[in-house]
């Protein structure tokens, strides 16, 4: 297997390459030029960043330095999931990174300790990227839930009451809304699963693979992965809203309206 | 509370004093008061918008009132006491969102809820009542969304009567039915021991108790 090799020189004529988006959007009088300079200044700038206090971190390899790193991976997800999700951030903020952290946790143990079978968890190398993936994939599906959760339950307050007007608990009156909720953020990700290897190469297979390493390798990570981001997924959606569901509701089982931003 | 503090709460099932409610910009209620002894019925009258199905809602604890007491069979109504309380309570929304699935498992689900573990569906009482709301058995298969208003109403008033609750709200129960099936409902309610607070302003339901009118919006007794 021979490695590809990049060099910052070919990476300087990819941006030549974008000289076909620019002009598509230059010729349609597109208004989102300087949107899409921005937007590549700033990936440029963050990932030059990122790679340089990545060295840093692999070098170091530091367990508190490493901790530190997935806490803020999980602090900013979080950020986004409640601004993706119309919630106001002081009020979740603690749920939803408490279910981020576990979801992540979980399935970044079984992959590291046990699949790869390394006893550092917190190993830099594997565990930021592996970390960084599981929670990406799941930071979509959580806003997609908990956001069809709460759209849903503002939607359907008379069917709430109904339920509650019967006796209901108020885990048996949001029931129906939570299986909505998992399902919708659940089914990307399974739908996704179902069609790998027939549409698209995923991008650890395709990582894998241009490292060097064979591709019934590149598969056995692949699918490490996928099932990690499917059980991390499950995980967060579903501690996601019981978690804050305990704030979104007042004493008597009604949506509370200022968790809303 | 003085004065209600005196009454004999075995008697009053429900009591609701000074109730004060408002929303932004608006007094939907204002200092109401009612009491409702067992086995009676009484009509809350009203125009639209007087306040009337806000009253049912703030009994159930759906909608917090800024002023005011409300006793169900002798406990005050607050954030812990309520899902107790909802047990003694059958209710019937106006214009009812039943959710999904067919009929029968409408009617059913109510009974797998912890709170009613120890009853089950009386399936003789549904079968009679049916034949009297005029809806044939066939209906239990249907899928609930595939009924009309005046079915979904009639279904509604049913999954609540056959959760045999001792007191009953029941919100625009006709609003919905013709003139057959709100006969019906006048002539069970005035049958039954049941305890009823019924939200109408359908003349059809004026004899089945005594009747409160709230005044029109504003609270200030002049928009009827």
């Amino acid at each position: 297997m021979t490695e590809a090799v990049i060099h910052p020189w070919g990476v300087a004529a990819g941006y030549l390459m974008t000289l076909i988006p620019l002009g598509v959007i230059y010729w349609y009088k597109l208004p989102m030029m300087g949107q899409a300079l921005l937007a590549m200044v700033r990936m440029t700038i963050q990932l030059v960043f990122v790679g340089l206090y990545l060295q840093v971190v692999f070098r170091l390899n530091n367990f508190w330095l490493n901790l530190l790193w997935l806490v803020v991976m999980v602090a900013v997800a979080d950020g986004s999931i409640l601004k993706g999700c119309g919630l106001k951030i002081r009020v979740m903020a603690t749920e939803i990174f408490i279910a981020l952290l576990v979801g992540v946790a979980i399935p970044l143990i079984v992959f590291v300790g046990v699949v790869l079978s390394c006893p550092n968890v917190l190993d830099a190398r594997l565990m930021i990227p592996i970390a960084g993936m599981i929670l990406g994939n799941c930071m979509r599906a959580d806003i997609v839930g908990i956001r069809t959760f709460y759209q849903s339950l503002a939607g359907s307050q008379r069917i709430l009451e109904y339920r509650l007007g019967q006796s209901a608990s108020l885990s048996e009156a949001t029931r129906p809304f939570v299986i909505q909720a998992l399902q919708q953020a659940m089914t990307p990700t399974v739908a996704t699963m179902a069609t790998f290897g027939l549409v698209s190469l995923p991008g650890m297979m395709t990582g894998v693979i241009l490292g060097g390493n064979d591709p019934m390798t590149a598969i056995q990570y692949q699918i490490a992965i996928m099932l990690s981001i499917f059980t991390g997924t499950s995980i967060t959606v579903t501690l996601g809203i019981r978690l804050s569901a305990r704030r979104a509701f007042n004493a008597y089982g009604i949506p509370d309206k200022s968790i809303f931003a | 509370m003085d004065k209600q503090s005196t009454l004999d709460v075995r008697t009053m099932p429900l009591i609701m004093e000074g109730i004060t409610l408002s929303f932004p910009g608006q007094t939907v209620i204002e200092d109401f008061s009612m009491l409702l002894p067992w086995g009676e019925k009484q009509v809350l009258a009203g125009a639209s918008g007087s306040g009337k199905s806000s009253i049912l809602r703030v009994i159930l604890g759906f909608i917090v009132p800024d002023k005011g007491n409300i006793q169900i069979d002798g406990h005050a109504v607050d954030g812990k006491s309520i899902w107790h309380l909802r047990k003694k309570i059958g209710y019937v929304p106006q214009e009812p969102q039943l959710g999904t699935g067919k009929v029968q498992d409408i009617l059913n689900h109510p009974f797998t809820y912890k709170a009613n573990a120890g009853m089950s569906l009386d399936l003789q009482q549904q079968s009679q009542l049916l034949e009297q709301f005029s809806l044939p058995v066939s209906i239990l298969e249907k899928e609930i969304t595939d009924l009309s208003g005046g079915e979904k109403q009639r279904i509604a008033i049913i999954a609540a009567l056959l959760l045999k609750r001792p007191i009953y709200l029941f919100d625009e129960p006709t609003s919905a039915l013709d003139k057959e099936n709100a006969a019906v409902l006048a002539d069970l309610l005035m049958r039954s021991d049941m305890t009823a607070l019924v939200a109408t302003h359908d003349a059809r339901l004026a004899g089945i108790g005594d009747c409160i009118t709230l005044p029109g919006r504003g609270g200030n007794g002049g928009g009827h």
